[in-house]
């Protein structure tokens, strides 16, 4: 692939101890709470016992990226505190916040009384389709079955700032009867970026529509991402405008397929 | 054009003129996505990534010291008999080279594409001073005619299709010309062959200036850099102070850079380096060479957390990736550049009256940093604008006071749960009201898409215990 | 500084070890839209008025980095009935420089890597190598050098004069709705000669 950045190490997996911390993340918790629960489920048939965090917030992404920083550390120091309180990976099931707390809390602490606090929680963060990706054993033995055809779509952050893109697959390449169509537009913005999809919203919906007319040029049934925020952009325009594909969070179609 | 985009429009509405134009929506996914498929099959069996390190080490180690650089540059180019001017401002830059163009007795010019001379709104100057301008690269001529703007550092005329350039060139011809491109490009290149011969001086801007050798290094794959520089008695080149490199071997590593990237070429046609005026015993060749070495809010830059984006080659590769430039193009930058450079560009040279709204109108996504052929950090310079924006009081008040609301919220476990749960009934009241596009930035998201409702049970409120 | 001695893994510009210079030079140049072809010194002459003939072209000049073949070559077109100048005696007359059908140059280097010829205004002039619709090069193929890392070195003592100038294949643009259109403002047709000798013979 051309151009590689390194990623925070732990982030992208790896073998790792049988408990593990959940962080739901706010979009996760408030409006994908299913998803949330069907990660859990998901690592819990790893092997993993899960301790879904409490006290945590929002890890400050959004007013991070539109440059108030110390808004941001007020809100991420919340969860930052609260992961504090936890020992071992913490396992986020949304790509952009796993790079944010992996890749900019330390940046965003700098300097800060908490930015010990901060190196270390940064550390234990792990994205959940990278967790699942060390498990694939149990993936196979599980007998997973989705029959249909899906494109998956990397979400930025989870692309270009924690290098995971082989592993989702690999994970989905778990399930049978599950056809995965590789998308021309796979590696390209949904089009939310924050409070870019407020901002700009005929742009954003115009990049979402790209996206969505590639998957549907395809015939896929369902469109993946491991990412709430991609999830919100891409099926918020599909439901509008009454049409396919279902857009779902990996740990869903895991659900869906069969891994309870 | 006489309005300036940039302050009597938003991004928001130049970008809904340009979602409104069917060509462009199509034009421009399929030309940046050649573009940025040559250059990946251009490094297939090569690491580019080992090249683009290479390039960025090249090009820091010259920021480094750059004053070092550009004196050893201007030393060489005034032992190759060359002609030296600097130029602190846009305005600077302009004088000089109608100063030149006067004292020659011109009354012809004919210019190379040149986004410095852009930038310095070079030819109205030149004009007004009743000099015959013409551009001589096909898609800038093009431009030059239609009182147009370009809108890709590359691709000129990527935003009109054959049929407006047809049109275009019937009305300078006084006749109906054929719908076809070569035919097109036959009489453009007539016409053109015309202005060379007849030019009194030819202006270029230059990719390169080697130091070492005090050599100006032009790219083009028409033949008109060649043209305008061996045809008038008088060449002036405009080189941004930045685009200095140390020695004529650095291009063994910024020319395939510069290509690959900017069109996914192996080479460009013509390669033209150009130390000097005509020579003892030439047969051809101007008889006067000048450059210009223009600062124009560059040094600004030095020592500053931007430094980086002086590293720039303007090769395009960043608008070829972007998602943002895909769907708008570059006319809805408002300025001589677009996409993810121009974002970041616009505010540093212009300020951020002009140009600090351009940071805000890209999701971020990254794909420019990964393609740009120096690795210049463009997400984190486009961080750091949107952050020195709020640093600087420069948000408006109703940004910041939804930012501390926000923070004051969700800066405790017990408001976030009380303040979502709130939020969330009247969220699902106002959706099944049909009430959303009131709602402010809830209502700009729905203008396009569904609003998620908010869970009726969150993650937070399930499991066992509660905190 | 890094290390560039690895650089033929990274730049498509360079050539590979034991990669053959000539055959690359040819592939590229025909990938860039010109043709090639290598001829002994006794095919020379034959070879260029051949190429002029298929061109149909009339109006010829030819440059001083011909070195002393050009006399000879000269008289050959002549014989044939060509209308032949040299380069330099014409140059600065725009009316006859604009009439011309065709050059044919010499070269200083060429470059294996990228199918290019290099010229120098002490040789070919500016122009002289691109003002004609049909570009003839004769390349002695001891003046081939790898890649532009090579050709970077040498610069120097090349002699090249006031431009030193890098051409690949004839002139082209994409401008019009990305559209491929040979022939712009340089030549539309470009052969090179690959001399397995001398000029100066």
């Amino acid at each position: 692939m051309i151009g590689i950045r390194r990623g925070a190490d732990t982030a992208r997996g790896g073998h790792l101890p049988d408990t593990v911390a959940l962080f739901p993340t706010c979009l996760g918790d408030l409006v994908m709470p299913d998803t949330v629960e069907h990660a859990q489920h998901a690592l819990g048939v790893c092997g993993l016992d899960v301790r879904p965090v409490r006290g945590g917030t929002c890890c400050g992404q959004p007013a991070f990226n539109a440059g108030f920083h110390p808004q941001a550390r007020r809100v991420a120091r919340v969860s930052l505190r609260a992961l504090a309180q936890t020992t071992g990976p913490i396992v986020v099931p949304a790509g952009s916040c796993a790079a944010m707390m992996s890749r900019h809390w330390v940046g965003l602490f700098a300097g800060d009384r908490d930015a010990e606090l901060a190196r270390q929680v940064a550390g234990r963060v792990v994205e959940f389709s990278a967790v699942l990706a060390t498990h694939l054993d149990v993936l196979e033995r599980g007998h997973l079955s989705w029959p249909g055809t899906a494109g998956y779509h990397d979400s930025c952050h989870m692309l270009r700032e924690l290098r995971l893109s082989g592993e989702p697959r690999a994970v989905l390449g778990c399930v049978r009867d599950l056809e995965l169509v590789p998308l021309a537009s796979a590696d390209r913005c949904c089009g939310f970026g924050g409070t870019f999809s407020v901002r700009y919203p005929e742009v954003s919906v115009a990049m979402a529509d790209s996206k969505l007319d590639d998957a549907r040029s395809r015939g896929v049934d369902v469109l993946i991402s491991a990412d709430p925020g991609c999830l919100m952009q891409l099926g918020g325009r599909a439901e509008r405008t009454g049409e396919t594909p279902r857009v779902i969070h990996i740990a869903t179609l895991l659900h869906e397929a069969g891994l309870r | 054009m006489s309005e300036d985009p940039l302050t009597s429009s938003t991004f928001a509405e130049r970008a809904r003129v340009q979602l409104a134009k069917p060509f462009l929506r199509e034009a421009v996914p399929r030309a940046t996505d050649i573009a940025v498929r040559d250059l990946r099959e251009r490094f297939a069996g090569h690491d580019y990534d080992g090249l683009r390190e290479l390039g960025r080490e090249i090009r820091a180690r010259t920021m480094a010291d750059l004053e070092d650089a550009l004196a050893t540059l201007t030393d060489a180019l005034v032992a190759n008999g060359i002609h030296v001017h600097h130029a602190a401002d846009a305005a600077a830059a302009r004088e000089h080279i109608r100063r030149i163009c006067r004292e020659s007795d011109a009354a012809r010019v004919v210019k190379v594409k040149s986004m410095a001379t852009e930038e310095i709104a070079l030819n109205p100057a030149l004009v007004a001073d009743g000099l015959e301008v013409t551009e001589t690269d096909l898609g800038e001529y093009v431009v030059q005619l239609d009182g147009d703007r370009p809108s890709h550092i590359i691709a000129p005329i990527i935003h009109k299709t054959r049929a407006e350039v047809r049109e275009t060139l019937s009305r300078v011809a006084g006749r109906e010309l054929p719908d076809d491109a070569s035919e097109l490009t036959d009489f453009a290149r007539e016409r053109l062959r015309d202005a060379f011969m007849d030019a009194d001086v030819g202006i270029s801007g230059a990719n390169f200036g080697v130091a070492e050798t005090g050599t100006i290094v032009l790219v083009t794959n028409e033949g008109n850099g060649r043209m305008c520089t061996s045809m008038p008695r008088i060449h002036i080149a405009l080189m941004g102070i930045e685009r200095v490199i140390p020695t004529l071997e650095d291009l063994s590593v910024m020319l395939p850079l510069i290509t690959g990237a900017g069109t996914g070429q192996l080479i460009t046609s013509y390669v033209s380096m150009l130390s000097g005026p005509r020579g003892e015993g030439e047969p051809d060749g101007p008889e006067a060479m000048h450059v210009v070495l223009l600062d124009n809010g560059r040094r600004a830059l030095l020592g500053t957390e931007y430094q980086e984006v002086l590293h720039c080659i303007r090769c395009g590769a960043c608008q070829n990736v972007c998602p943002v430039y895909r769907q708008v193009g570059g006319h809805a930058y408002g300025w001589v550049y677009g996409g993810p450079i121009g974002a970041v560009l616009t505010p540093l040279f212009l300020g951020t009256e002009a140009g600090g709204e351009l940071p805000q109108a890209s999701s971020l996504c990254g794909a420019c940093d990964d393609i740009c052929p120096v690795k210049i950090p463009l997400h984190d310079l486009l961080l750091q604008l949107r952050r020195t924006r709020v640093d600087d009081g420069a948000a408006p008040w109703r940004e910041r006071l939804a930012a501390e609301l926000w923070a004051w919220a969700w800066s405790s476990p017990r408001r976030y749960r009380v303040v979502t749960r709130v939020g969330g009934e009247v969220v699902r009241v106002m959706a099944a009201a049909g009430l959303m596009s009131s709602l402010g930035p809830l209502g700009r998201w729905a203008r396009g898409r569904t609003l998620p409702t908010p869970a009726r049970r969150p993650f937070h409120s399930r499991g066992e215990r509660d905190v | 500084m890094s290390d560039r001695t690895q650089l033929w893994r990274m730049a498509p510009t360079e050539l590979a070890p034991h990669e053959d210079a000539l055959t690359r030079f040819q592939t590229e140049l025909e990938r860039a839209g010109g043709s090639s072809v290598c001829v002994g010194p006794g095919e020379l002459v034959g070879e260029i008025t051949a190429t002029l003939a298929a061109a149909g072209a009339h109006r010829i000049a030819l440059t001083a980095d011909l070195g002393d073949a050009r006399p000879v070559i000269a008289q050959a077109l002549e014989i044939a009935r060509y209308d032949v100048v040299d380069y330099d005696a014409v140059a600065d007359d725009r009316a006859a420089v604009r009439d011309l059908d065709a050059t044919v140059t010499g070269c200083l280097a060429a470059v294996a890597a990228t199918g290019s010829i290099v010229t120098g205004a002490t040789g070919a002039g500016r122009a002289g190598a691109l003002v004609a619709p049909t570009h003839v090069c004769v390349v002695e193929t001891r003046r081939l050098v790898d890649g532009l890392a090579s050709l970077m070195r040498l610069a120097p003592r090349l002699g090249a004069g006031s431009m030193m100038a890098l051409q690949t294949g004839p002139s082209r643009t994409a401008d019009i709705e990305k559209t491929l259109i040979v022939g712009v403002h340089g030549p539309k047709r470009v052969h090179v000669v690959l001399l397995d000798g001398v000029l100066d013979d």
